[in-house]
Formats: C-alpha cells, sequence, structure tokens
C-alpha cells in the first residue's frame, strides 16, 4: 500500500480533470477517506442493488386497494363487534362500510386486486404481497418516523440513510440518496423523514425537484457562463492546493478539495439524469406522461429509473402531501380521494415495473410500496375512513423477491393483522437483507450505544424471499 | 440456569408418570413462563394462564396453533428458533421442550386450575435494582477526582501534566503558532467572529504573553463571547424554536431561553449556579424571571401533538436522557427497559432519576407585574361580555339556514345511513346508534354555504354583527411577553412507576425520587418540601447533588467540555459517554486537576478559559511533525492544535463579517431568512416567514436565526448542525459536494460576496493589488503571499471573472473554512 504522502503527491492534478477521482476509485481506502460516500461491500452478496420506495403518505386504505373483506358489505352499516377495544385517531366510528371498489382476481398466484389498480394487477405474479403489517402509532408523525426510521420519535436515521451509509453509492457524480415528494407539497414531518438523524449530513437524501434544476443552488445564475465559472475553479483550485501543501498530510482538506470536483461533475450528471426529453415516445407514453392525471408521478416514476439506471442507491417518491385532500388521509370522501391518488399512481408504477424488466434492471432494483398505516373497516364522517396502525398492507417487488406471494391476513373486516403479524422492523430487516445486509450488523454509535435501524427488533420476512 | 434445567427436568419427570400433559405443560409455564406472562403482568399482552387467553394470543399474535408446533409463536421462541428467545436469558430443558411440543400437537389445552395459580400482583422487586459492586464503584468516573500536583515541569498545569506525557511518549511538542494564526484562533475560539485587520497587525506588532492575556480578556468581555459559547450549549441541551412532530408548533418566545444562555455565560455565572436554575429555577426563587425562563430548559424537547401517558413517558424519557448525558456524561437512558447492559446504573436508578421530573408540566412565566395580568385578565373579559350578545343574534339569523341545510346533505347519503338517522333513538341497532351519532357530530355546515343562502336585508344585518364583533377583536389587550417555563401541580409529587422493560402495561412500583446510585456514596437524601411549597422540592435537591462538590461527574464532563472546544477533542474524547463503552481520559491527572480547580474558582467557566488559552499547548501550531505522526497519528496527547472545520453558524457569520454587513444586535426574537420553497414543501403548521436575502434584518449573527425542528436551514443542515432532537455533544464534520455547490451557487452566498467586492472597491480603491490584500486581510486575518497576490491580480485584469466572483472565490477557501 501507498503512503498518503505518495498518494497526494499523484492526486496533484487539481480542479481540472478527472484523474484525481479515478486515482482515488483504484485507491478504495483513500477514497473512503475523502469521501463518506464510496462504495462499500456488503455484509454477504446480494442482488438488489438500489431502491425505489414509492410512499402513499396519509394512509392507504388496504381493505379499498390489496385486501378485499366481502363481509364488509354483508355487515354493511352494522357495529363492529368481537374485536377488542375499536381505536379510533379523530372519534365518532360509524358501522361497518364496505368498499366501493370490485376486487378482481389476477396473475398465476391469483391475488386479489381492486380495481383502484388495474395496471399494477396485472404484475401481480411480480408483486410479493404482506397483508398482515402493523405498526405501533395512529397517528401520521410518529407513524411516518416509524415507516421511515424504525422509531416513533425523531431524530433518527430513515431506511435510505441507513442503506447509503452501508453500502455508499455507485455514482458519486450523483447523490446517492434522492427523494421526491408530490406537487401538492411534502409529507408532515417534512425533511426528517429522509433525514439522517444523528448520522452526518452525508447520509440524508437530497430533495430533487421534478421540473427545472434538480437540486437547490445546484447552478450559478444563468449570467456567469461555464467558462467563467471553469476559470473561477481553477483559482480556488489553485489557492487550495498551495494550502494543502503546506499541510500535505491533511485528508480532510483533500477531501474539501475533492467535493468541488464533484460538485462540479453533478452539476453535469444530475441535469442529464432527470432528463427524460431523449426518452422515447413510447416510455413516455408508458408512463402517462401524455396525460394530465399520472403526468407529474410519471414523471418522477421514470425519473426514479433513470436515477437507479446510473447508481443512485436510494429513491423514495411521495404520493400524497399536505394534509387531508391532497394526501391519501381520506377522512371523508374515500371514493374522490382514493380514486384520485391511484389514477395518479397506477398506470406509472405499472410502467416503472415494465420498463425495469425490459431494462434488466427490475433484478437489481427492490421496488417498496407502503405508507404509514392503513384505514378502518368502519366510516368516518359518513362517507370516509380513520387511520388503522393494527393491520395493513405493503407489497415488495423486483431483486431477491419472490413475486406472487401473500403473506399473512387480517382480521374478516380487515380491522386487525392476526395471521402471520409482520411489524415496521420486520419490513425493515427485510429490505436491508434484500441489500445484503444483516440488520444486526449495520450499526452506528451513537451516545455510547451501537445503534440499529432495528433497535432490538426484527425478524426477516423470509416467505417476500425469492 | 443449570438448577432450572434440574428442576425442568424433574417436573416433567414428575408428570409424565402422571400422563396428564395439560398438567404438565400448565406446570413448565408456571415456572417459566407466567412471572411475566400472566396474572398482574401480561407481558406483550399474552397471557398464559387460561385456555381463551391462550388461544387469542398476545400482540404479536396467537401463541399456538394447535398441532402445529413448529407454527406457533411460542415453541419458535423457546426453541430460539425466533427471536426473542424466551426465556430472556435462558432456555428450558429439552425435556421441558419436547413436553410442551407434543403438548401443542395434540391441540393444546390448559386445566381450568391454572388461572387460580398465577401471581395475582407482579413482583417485580427482583427486576428493579441490582447490587453494584465495590470493583464497579472503582470505576475511575465515579472516584472522586484526586488533584495532585502538577509535576514541576511548567509554570501553567496544564503544560506540565501535557509535558510529563510528552517526555513518557517521546513527542516533541509543537512550537507557538504564528501571531497572526494565534489571533484568529482566539477570536473565533471566543466570539465566533474573525479579528480586525487592524487587531490583527496590532497583536503582530507584539504577540508578547502579556498581550495575549490582554487579547483573551478583551474577548471574555466581549458581549459576542456568549453568542459563542451559548451555542455550545444549545447543541448539548438540543434547543429549538419549534415542538416538532408533525404540527411542529412555533415557540415564539422560545429565544428568552436562549438569551438567558447567552447572558449567563456572558456574566460568567458560575456553572453550578447555572444548572440549578436551568433542574429548579422555580423551586430556588419563583419571583425570579431570570430563574423561572432557566427552567425552559426543562421544556426543550420535542413536544408531541399527542398527549397521552405514552407520549408523556417519551417526553420524560428525552429529558432524562438529556439531562444525564449532557450534565452527568453517563447514558441513563440507556436503563430505560433494562439494567444498563454495560454500566452499572440499574433500571431501577432511571426510574427515580424520572421520578425526579415527573411532576412538571409547562407553563407560561408573565415577564410582567401580577398588576399588569390582572389588568390584561380584566380587559380581555370586559371586550368578551361585549361581544357574547353580538354572537348569539349573527347565530339566531344563521340557524334556520342552517337546519335547511342540513335536511338537504342528510336526504344525499346513502341509504342505510338515511335510515340509521331516520329511525327513532330507541329502536336503532348498535350499528345505527354509531352512525346517527357519526351524522350529529360531522355533518357540519359551514357558515360560507349560509351566507349564500341568506337574502338581501338579513345578510346586511348579518354582516353588520360580523363587523362589530372584528372591531371588538381588535379592542383586545395585546399578549403581555411570557417565558418558557415549569411547575408543578402542587408540593404531593405525583407517583410515577417503575416499568418492567420500559412498557406501560408492566407496572411495578411507585418509585421515589433517586440519584445515580453508583455517583454517590451511600444514600442521598431528598428532603420534603417546606409546608407551603407549591412544588415537590425533588428537582431542586436531585440539583443539589449534581452540583455538590462530591459529585465525581459534574466538573469532570463540563471542564472536559470546555478543553473539547478549545483544542478540538476531549481529554475524554466521548464527551458524553464517561461510562464504559466511552474512552477513557487520556490524561486522567489532568482532567481531575481541572476539575478541582474548576470548583475550587467558584465553577467559573471564564478562568478555565484563562487557564486554557495561557498554555503553551493552546498557543502551538497546527504544522505536521513526521515523528510525532508515527507514535501518536490522531493526536491524542495533544502535541499540536489540530486544524478544525468552522461550526455551520460560524461559516455563515464570518461571510456575513468579510462582506462588512453583519448586525452585531444581541438577543431577542429570531429571524427567518429565505428558504426556497421547494426545500420545505409547507403544510398545515408548517410555514417559513422568509424574508429576502437583501432584506439587511436577516443579517443577525446565525445564533439568531429560527431553529425550526423540520425546516432545517440549507446551510446550517449542510453543515452539520445538529438536529436539535437529540443531545449534541462533538459536531460531524462531513465534507460533501452539496456543501460546495452551496457555496458556489446559493443566492445569499453570491449576494454577499457582492456586497464583499463592494466594500473591497470602496475600502482598497480600484487597484487590484489593494483590493486582494485586503480581502485577504479581512477573510483570512493575513497578507496574501506574493504567488496568491500574482495569481488574483492577474485572475482580476485577465477579465476572466468579476471582483464579486473573486470575492467569493474567497469564501469557498480551505482556509477560510479552517481555524488552525
Amino acid at each position: 500500500m501507498i503512503s498518503r504522502r505518495q498518494l497526494l503527491n499523484k492526486l496533484g492534478g487539481g480542479i481540472a480533470g478527472l484523474a484525481l477521482a479515478d486515482t482515488l476509485h483504484r485507491q478504495g481506502l483513500a477514497a473512503a477517506r475523502l469521501s463518506p460516500l464510496a462504495a462499500k461491500q456488503p455484509h454477504f452478496p446480494a442482488k438488489a442493488k438500489a431502491v425505489i420506495s414509492i410512499f402513499c403518505y396519509g394512509g392507504i386504505s388496504q381493505i379499498d386497494s390489496f385486501d378485499p373483506k366481502p363481509e364488509l358489505l354483508k355487515r354493511q352499516g352494522e357495529a363492529m363487534t368481537g374485536v377488542g377495544e375499536v381505536m379510533v385517531s379523530q372519534g365518532h366510528p360509524g358501522g361497518l362500510m364496505p368498499s366501493p371498489w370490485p376486487f378482481k382476481k389476477y396473475g398465476q398466484c391469483g391475488m386479489d386486486v381492486s380495481d383502484l389498480f388495474p395496471h399494477v394487477a396485472q404484475h401481480a405474479d411480480d408483486l410479493a404481497l404482506i397483508r398482515s403489517m402493523h405498526c405501533i402509532s395512529n397517528d401520521h408523525g410518529p407513524a411516518l418516523y416509524q415507516m421511515n426510521t424504525g422509531t416513533i420519535l425523531a431524530g433518527h436515521p430513515s431506511v435510505g440513510s441507513w442503506v447509503t451509509y452501508g453500502l455508499g453509492t455507485e455514482n458519486e457524480n450523483l447523490p446517492g440518496y434522492v427523494v421526491f415528494t408530490d406537487y401538492r407539497g411534502g409529507p408532515i414531518n417534512g425533511a426528517p423523514n429522509w433525514g439522517a438523524g444523528y448520522m452526518p449530513a452525508a447520509y440524508q437524501a437530497t430533495p430533487f425537484r421534478a421540473q427545472g434544476d434538480p437540486i437547490v443552488d445546484l447552478k450559478p445564475p444563468a449570467r456567469r457562463g461555464d467558462a467563467a465559472q471553469k476559470k473561477w475553479l481553477e483559482l480556488l483550485g489553485a489557492m487550495n492546493e498551495k494550502h494543502l501543501a503546506r499541510n500535505p498530510l491533511d485528508t480532510e482538506l483533500s477531501a474539501r478539495i475533492y467535493s468541488y470536483e464533484l460538485a462540479y461533475k453533478m452539476q453535469i450528471h444530475a441535469t442529464e439524469a432527470i432528463d427524460i426529453s431523449k426518452e422515447t415516445e413510447a416510455t413516455r407514453k408508458l408512463y402517462g406522461l401524455d396525460d394530465q392525471p399520472t403526468e407529474y408521478f410519471g414523471r418522477q416514476a421514470l425519473m426514479a429509473r433513470r436515477l437507479v439506471e446510473r447508481g443512485v442507491r436510494f429513491v423514495q417518491l411521495y404520493s400524497g402531501g399536505g394534509n387531508f385532500e391532497p394526501s391519501w388521509d381520506a377522512h371523508f370522501d374515500l371514493k374522490g380521494n382514493h380514486g384520485q391518488h391511484a389514477a395518479e399512481i397506477d398506470k406509472p408504477i405499472a410502467a416503472l415495473i415494465k420498463d425495469l424488466k425490459s431494462r434488466g434492471l427490475f433484478d437489481s432494483t427492490l421496488i417498496v410500496f407502503h405508507s404509514e398505516f392503513g384505514r378502518m373497516p368502519i366510516s368516518q364522517r359518513m362517507d370516509g375512513r380513520d387511520h388503522n396502525p393494527d393491520g395493513f398492507a405493503v407489497w415488495l417487488a423486483g431483486a431477491g423477491v419472490k413475486g406472487g406471494s401473500i403473506v399473512g391476513a387480517t382480521d374478516h373486516y380487515g380491522y386487525r393483522a392476526v395471521e402471520n403479524k409482520k411489524s415496521v422492523y420486520d419490513l425493515h430487516a427485510t429490505i436491508l437483507h434484500l441489500l445484503g445486509m444483516d440488520h444486526e450488523k449495520l450499526t452506528y454509535y451513537f451516545n455510547g450505544r451501537d445503534m440499529r435501524l432495528t433497535d432490538v427488533h426484527g425478524n426477516l420476512i423470509k416467505e417476500v424471499l425469492a | 440456569m443449570k438448577l432450572g434445567c434440574l428442576l425442568g427436568f424433574a417436573v416433567t419427570t414428575v408428570l409424565a408418570a402422571q400422563g396428564d400433559l395439560p398438567q404438565q405443560a400448565a406446570a413448565i409455564l408456571k415456572k417459566s413462563c407466567v412471572s411475566c406472562h400472566g396474572g398482574g403482568l401480561k407481558m406483550s399482552g399474552l397471557d398464559l394462564t387460561s385456555q381463551d387467553a391462550l388461544v387469542t394470543g398476545g400482540s404479536r399474535g396467537a401463541a399456538v396453533v394447535a398441532g402445529k408446533p413448529d407454527s406457533s409463536l411460542l415453541y419458535r421462541l423457546i426453541t430460539h428458533q425466533e427471536k426473542p428467545t424466551m426465556p430472556p436469558g435462558s432456555k428450558l430443558s429439552d425435556a421441558d421442550l419436547d413436553t410442551l411440543r407434543k403438548w401443542i400437537a395434540s391441540g393444546p389445552s390448559l386445566p381450568a386450575a391454572q388461572a387460580a395459580a398465577a401471581p395475582a400482583k407482579p413482583d417485580l422487586s427482583r427486576l428493579e435494582d441490582r447490587p453494584i459492586t465495590a470493583e464497579e464503584r472503582n470505576y475511575w468516573a465515579f472516584r472522586p477526582p484526586v488533584r495532585r500536583e502538577p509535576p514541576p515541569l511548567a509554570s501553567n498545569p496544564v503544560d506540565a501534566f501535557l509535558l510529563q506525557a510528552f517526555k513518557a511518549k517521546g513527542l516533541t511538542p509543537s512550537p507557538r503558532a504564528g501571531a497572526r494564526t494565534l489571533i484568529r484562533r482566539a477570536y473565533l475560539d471566543l466570539t465566533g467572529l474573525p479579528p480586525t485587520p487592524a487587531e490583527v497587525e496590532d497583536f503582530a506588532q507584539d504577540p508578547s504573553p502579556a498581550r495575549w492575556r490582554a487579547v483573551i480578556e478583551k474577548l471574555l468581555a466581549s458581549p459576542h463571547y456568549g453568542e459563542r459559547w451559548g451555542r455550545h450549549w444549545l447543541d448539548l441541551v438540543r434547543y429549538a424554536d419549534s415542538g416538532g412532530f408533525e404540527r411542529d408548533f412555533d415557540w415564539p418566545n422560545a429565544w428568552r431561553y436562549r438569551d438567558y444562555v447567552v447572558a449567563a455565560f456572558n456574566k460568567d455565572k458560575p456553572y453550578d449556579v447555572f444548572l440549578r436554575e436551568q433542574l429548579a429555577g422555580d423551586e430556588i426563587d419563583s419571583r425570579s424571571n431570570e430563574a423561572m425562563t432557566a427552567t425552559g430548559y426543562l421544556r426543550l424537547g420535542l413536544d408531541n401533538n399527542i398527549k397521552n401517558e405514552r407520549t408523556r413517558l417519551d417526553e420524560l424519557d428525552d429529558l432524562v436522557t438529556t439531562t444525564s448525558v449532557g450534565f452527568l456524561g453517563l447514558t441513563v437512558g440507556c436503563a430505560r427497559c433494562h439494567n444498563h447492559k454495560f454500566d452499572p446504573i440499574p433500571q431501577k436508578d432511571y426510574y427515580r432519576m424520572q421520578a425526579v421530573f415527573y411532576s412538571t408540566k409547562g407553563i407560561e412565566h408573565p415577564l410582567v407585574t401580577p398588576e399588569e395580568v390582572a389588568k390584561h385578565k380584566a380587559e380581555t373579559k370586559r371586550v368578551r361580555d361585549l361581544q357574547k350578545p353580538l354572537l348569539d343574534a349573527k347565530k339566531e339569523i344563521e340557524e334556520p339556514f342552517r337546519k335547511k341545510l342540513f335536511a338537504e346533505r342528510i336526504a344525499a347519503l346513502p341509504e342505510y345511513l338515511q335510515i340509521a338517522w331516520k329511525t327513532p333513538p330507541e329502536k336503532r341497532t348498535e350499528g345505527q346508534k354509531l352512525n346517527a351519532e357519526q351524522i350529529e357530530k360531522t355533518l357540519v355546515i359551514k357558515e360560507k354555504e349560509i351566507l349564500a343562502l341568506l337574502p338581501a336585508g338579513l345578510e346586511k344585518r348579518h354582516a353588520e354583527l360580523a363587523a362589530q364583533i372584528e372591531a371588538l377583536n381588535q379592542q383586545l389587550p395585546k399578549p403581555y411577553p411570557t417565558a418558557r417555563a415549569i411547575a408543578e401541580p402542587g408540593r404531593e409529587a405525583l407517583p410515577s412507576h417503575f416499568l418492567h422493560r420500559g412498557a406501560l402495561d408492566a407496572k411495578g412500583s411507585v418509585m421515589p425520587p433517586g440519584v445515580i446510585t453508583v455517583a454517590w456514596n451511600g444514600e442521598f437524601e431528598f428532603p420534603p418540601a417546606p409546608p407551603e411549597a407549591p412544588s415537590s422540592w425533588r428537582r431542586k435537591a436531585f440539583a443539589e447533588w449534581l452540583t455538590s462538590p462530591g459529585n465525581p461527574l459534574t466538573a469532570r464532563v463540563m471542564v472536559n467540555r470546555i478543553w473539547q472546544h478549545h483544542f478540538g477533542e476531549g481529554i475524554v474524547r466521548t464527551s458524553s459517554n464517561f461510562g464504559k463503552t466511552g474512552t477513557p481520559p487520556s490524561h486522567p491527572e489532568l482532567l481531575d486537576w481541572l476539575a478541582t480547580e474548576f470548583i475550587a474558582r467558584g465553577w467559573s467557566i471564564k478562568a478555565m478559559h484563562r487557564l486554557m488559552m495561557t498554555s503553551d499547548a493552546y498557543q502551538m501550531a497546527s504544522d505536521d511533525i513526521e515523528a510525532n505522526l508515527k507514535h501518536d497519528p490522531e493526536n491524542r496527547l495533544f502535541w499540536r492544535m489540530p486544524r478544525q472545520r468552522l461550526q455551520a453558524e460560524t461559516l455563515r457569520d464570518q461571510i456575513l463579517w468579510a462582506a462588512g454587513t453583519l448586525d452585531l444586535a444581541v438577543g431577542g426574537p429570531a429571524v427567518f431568512p429565505h428558504i426556497d420553497p421547494a426545500l420545505y414543501q409547507s403544510s398545515t403548521g408548517r410555514t417559513w416567514p422568509g424574508k429576502p436575502d437583501t432584506d439587511p434584518s436577516t443579517w443577525r449573527r446565525s445564533l439568531y436565526v429560527f431553529m425550526k425542528r423540520s425546516i432545517r436551514y440549507p446551510l446550517f443542515e449542510a453543515f452539520d448542525q445538529p438536529d436539535a432532537v437529540n443531545s449534541c455533544d462533538r459536531r460531524n464534520r462531513s465534507t460533501i459536494a452539496p456543501q460546495a455547490l452551496l457555496l458556489m451557487n446559493n443566492a445569499f452566498v453570491i449576494l454577499q460576496a457582492e456586497k464583499f467586492a463592494e466594500r473591497l472597491q470602496k475600502d482598497a480603491g480600484p487597484d487590484p493589488a489593494k483590493q486582494v490584500d485586503l480581502a485577504w486581510r479581512l477573510a483570512l486575518s493575513r497578507p496574501p503571499d506574493e504567488t496568491e497576490l500574482a495569481r488574483s491580480v492577474a485572475y482580476l485584469k485577465s477579465g476572466d471573472g468579476t471582483l464579486a466572483q473573486f470575492a467569493q472565490m474567497i469564501f469557498n477557501l480551505n482556509e477560510f473554512a479552517y481555524r488552525q
């Protein structure tokens, strides 16, 4: 192994070229010292290299999408009994309310999916559906934290942070972890949903915009041309190199010089990564970019594919933003609310699966479709449903996932998970496992403890593993 | 465990003879499981004492599946096929496992007698305590500091102890740093602001020890000292201006606590008093606004929007954790669910410490006289009384239209709901009752809908009433200023319980208040509060224990923090964890000497600055010494002053300072500089009333930027400002591309670079060489050398970039972002 001094002598190239980065990538150790996001080996070999999380914020109703309950129609208007204490978040529980959407069977596996998701349903044999999820809180904030960070309290790193901390990124010219929020606004809690908590800022998500420059402050004002920026970076580089020469062993200073090279390259690569103008007409149509309801989410789903294709490790897409109507939080008018939201994302999600497959990326990309909790079988405000943390559905698809599997069950109303119950910790342990990481070994030392995404919990959901 | 196996074997063999599986199973469950899963204590909601409960299972689902042992959760856990393995920390004998396997396979049933056999009340005494051994008490951090005379190697004791270690390790201490480096170091360390070029040159002329001491005195007397060191404290107590959680409500007066902290550092409030006021200011002097404001500390944690017993316990956990890591350097929070895994902190200690804070509740403490409060109340009542008849009259107009609209909406409901509504209440089914009540409570007609129906005459009258009501609103008195503070319901503390495994459904005995057992010799007395006291005085007693000279941790932890902020790392590197999983002190004798000196000097923080900063060690250069690097590459023995990346706030302050735009006003309400709305995606309750970058009122020091927990100021977030959720003892120092992008392209940075350029133009004139020279002196506290000057002048003269672009280049220099 060469000494740090020798290495740094080799690095003398400055801002101008790729020489520095290339040298570093040949020197894994040095690269890791210079960049916290350098790619790392997983604990064991795994198929999944990247994750796309599709988060239906507000709480998608399991009994109106992936968990049919014919009992609700039979007993329409009756009180829900025999299920223990019924916990509602906003008071005034009504009687049982049937789903406005019929269910049909799809695929070899015969999975029941409602008419809210006719396109996704075409891929039933690719989905591993878990119908027995449960979580702790029936309140959006804590439940979002739990689904995103493992605990119901703020201050902990998100799943994407753990993944980029554990694996780094495949492409340092782009952020390793990207989040797209809904056009109506972000989810409640804000940025801590994709924050790094007590970990360094390097592991938090970078919010991407689906229009214009993808990253805030990516580019200098237009009045400064690219040539001027290059001259400017040369001057800065020369001064910093001179400073470094007086302190040649300080890797922090070298890392900071390197970060300007990355920043410059990110201007080009991030813009290119979300430039969907070069996609074929057929692809654009597939994602529904030609149609108003699907246009926005379709763009984001397509951008997610492009990012994953370019080595981004974790992409999170939100459907729903703000409070009540703009999110899946259908306290009233379930039909209008879920009807609109599903119409926006159903076709793009199906397109994403198909597109990833046709490009050979489905085998290396894990898709997670989830929400912070589910909804109640009984009515609220006459035609809505309240929050339900005791039973809801999520599905996984892609790398390492056994398509067509259906895990667990809720009771005959769809209220509580009763059979083969799965916790959020179990889901997180499984996501890490699919990426080649042992959730008990992936730790980060903080305030006297080796912290884990799954705290002291988590069992692999083996039923969904291929 | 061995004994358990033997006993288990015995149970099985004896009962096997009787050939009764349910009896045998019940006996095994009773012996090994029922103490936690039955009777008064149903851990995870699981009750193994009755047939019904067995089938229902617990929160993790059914315990047994008849006929299928390997699919039964109970069997999977006791055979350690799945976690959590049961019983905790042991395993049943093979014979018992085999019996239970057969029992489940045969369709598990329990004899009725089992229920009666369960203990009626949980006996948790065994779980609440653990003995503390003499060896554990002998751990360095739990022994009181011992003051040893410094070795006779140097006049400053700091140097004496360090030199001793250098000698032992064969290290050469670094030479004194250059005068310009030194004065920049002192300024940034004590005030977070650089020296002016004149101050630099002045010191460079005569960097004698006497002048050095004069510089330190000047800085310690500066009001900006408290801003800088207050910020370190705010990191530790996770200060923010909003409550977090989903609504993230603003705390518009939280800054009063921040100003209290700044003032405390500025007036060198003795550290023991500082701690006592924050923990028990109300019990020390409830008439003192200062002491009351200090108790705002107890309310800095996240404020859950849902209020129930569980969320209250989480808030208390946050407080116990922050107080213990922050003031004691102990991770007591780890003992919430079990005895601490590494340190001798019993779970009992956690709940005794929780009992200290259990009765507190937040209040808004008026910062005006009681007379003014009474006047405000009377004036409010006067206005409300005038509004009452107007409101009634308005309602009377609305009512008939409300009824009409209500009937229309009912008619539009699905048939089964209409039937439920129309069915007479006494004839409604259970479901109809629920639905009818839901309709009654949630079918709301909005005023807007009624207004659309009002005929002209009524509409006019309605509008008049609304205007009169609104006019009276204007007469309501303005709210008086308050501070976030704490109170208790009375002299008797509310009872708080030991919680087995931290679970609410596993309550043990009521806990008395207590201190950390291992950190005190004997039992610490919590004296009863005086008869007329409005609170329990538990916090006052706890604070007295915390700050008593016999406490082995408090002084050590604080001097170590002061050291860390001067020398880059602490003598104990894990400065909030002095326990076994932390790092041991590199210089235990020095740490102890400093701790005793701190107390001897009346807990004066400024005295510690003087002591440390006048040492040769503090004045050392940062350069590499190759021989030293071989023996101590990480500078654990402090043979040089490490280079330190500036904190996010200092970086921004320094930009404003160099540009000449920094508003140096001290204290007051927080400011809202511009944040790109794309970054915060506002929603209900989550707004950021940002002002444009060009608004000089936002050019305050970074300490005064509103700290909203869900909306972080991007420059701060990128440069590792902590998230104000967890106590932060040492900031992360990451180096990432988004930081570069911000300093290259952010509109605020560009604007300030333009201001910097204007200043250079104005103060240095049109000559590029003079402009470059001044830029270097303002931003880096030194003149440029020949190459730097030549290269910069060439850049400006060639027209490659403007003076503003050059100025912004300065903000991006490595040297600008570090202090050495």
